[in-house]
């Protein structure tokens, strides 16, 4: 007797979670172009981040010459001239230490621009 | 579609960044995803918009996927995720636009009548909560098993079942189920 409860009880549930199912239930939904939109949003996205190191290092690179170029300048003339020279390199061909900072800052800006991009 | 297949597409996109993999994946998966988005926010163009954000974020965190469950299982959370969290980033809008006096619109609506129009589904999900509706939803509409919804929602089996039982409740005495089933 009481496993026959058991058992309609089960059947009852069962009834009930089919009535649910068939509530819930709702047509496929057609893609329509949507995975294409997406697979296309996900290339854009790789190739960007392909873009963003190089960008970055172009920019970063152009930035930087000026600088790079007046420490090699500074370094060449300190290896080959005098000790009275290397101190007029030193104080007057060394690249200033305010430019390279504002160019590490355009860089790090560039840089957080791309990715908010990218985002 | 196969497990099988899910997983060697999966084993694409991950090894290779394969993007043709991941439209395979996209492609069958995005009728259940989208379905289950647009009856938890009942809004069909919110819902299209989550459901791509899910599958971009589906891209990034692939290499989480560890293969243990379905993959409609662990794309359903990822869609739960979005959603939640778009809906905190829209609660956090509003309290910014209540702070410099504006009245939103979208806050006051109910679920119900975000869709223009009401079916009975939208009746019955309307008596849910938030948390309700999504595992109704992932039960009755996804087919998914109590363990699968357990790791999509990170809720224990336990408290599924209870959230599925209260759920039951709650539409039984809203809607006379047993009426509706002999009649």
């Amino acid at each position: 007797m009481t496993s026959k409860i058991i058992n309609m009880a089960d059947r009852i549930k069962d009834e009930e979670d089919r009535l649910l199912e068939s509530m819930f239930e709702s047509a496929p939904i057609a893609d329509d172009g949507f995975s294409k939109q997406v697979v296309a949003r996900v290339r854009r996205k790789l190739l960007l981040r392909q873009l963003t190191l190089p960008i970055a290092a172009a920019i970063g690179g152009l930035i930087a010459f000026k600088p790079a170029a007046g420490l090699i300048t500074a370094v060449y003339r300190i290896l080959i001239g005098m000790p009275n020279d290397l101190v007029a390199s030193a104080t007057s061909n060394l690249p200033s230490l305010q430019l390279i900072v504002t160019g590490a800052l355009i860089l790090l800006a560039t840089l957080l621009s791309l990715n908010m991009l990218e985002e | 579609m196969t497990r099988s297949e899910d997983h060697q597409l999966v084993a694409r996109v991950v090894s290779a960044q394969d993007t043709a993999a991941f439209g395979e994946l996209v492609r069958r998966h995005q009728s259940q995803v989208r379905n289950f988005l647009r009856k938890l926010t009942g809004d069909i163009a919110t819902a299209d918009d989550l459901s791509q954000d899910c599958f971009m974020r589906a891209w990034d965190k692939m290499g989480t996927y560890s293969g243990r469950g379905s993959f409609i299982g662990w794309l359903l959370k990822v869609a739960y995720t979005t959603f939640l969290q778009s809906k905190r980033k829209s609660k956090r809008y509003a309290e910014i636009l209540e702070q410099v006096g504006h009245v939103t619109e979208a806050e006051s609506r109910s679920y119900a009548t975000q869709s223009e129009e009401v079916t009975d589904l939208d009746k019955l999900l309307a008596v849910l909560t938030e948390e309700e509706r999504a595992i109704m939803i992932m039960s009755y509409a996804c087919g998914l098993s109590h363990r699968e919804i357990s790791d999509a929602t990170s809720m224990p089996v336990g408290s599924v079942k209870s959230v599925i039982f209260r759920g039951k409740e709650k539409i039984r005495t809203s809607f006379d189920i047993k009426d509706h089933q002999h009649g």
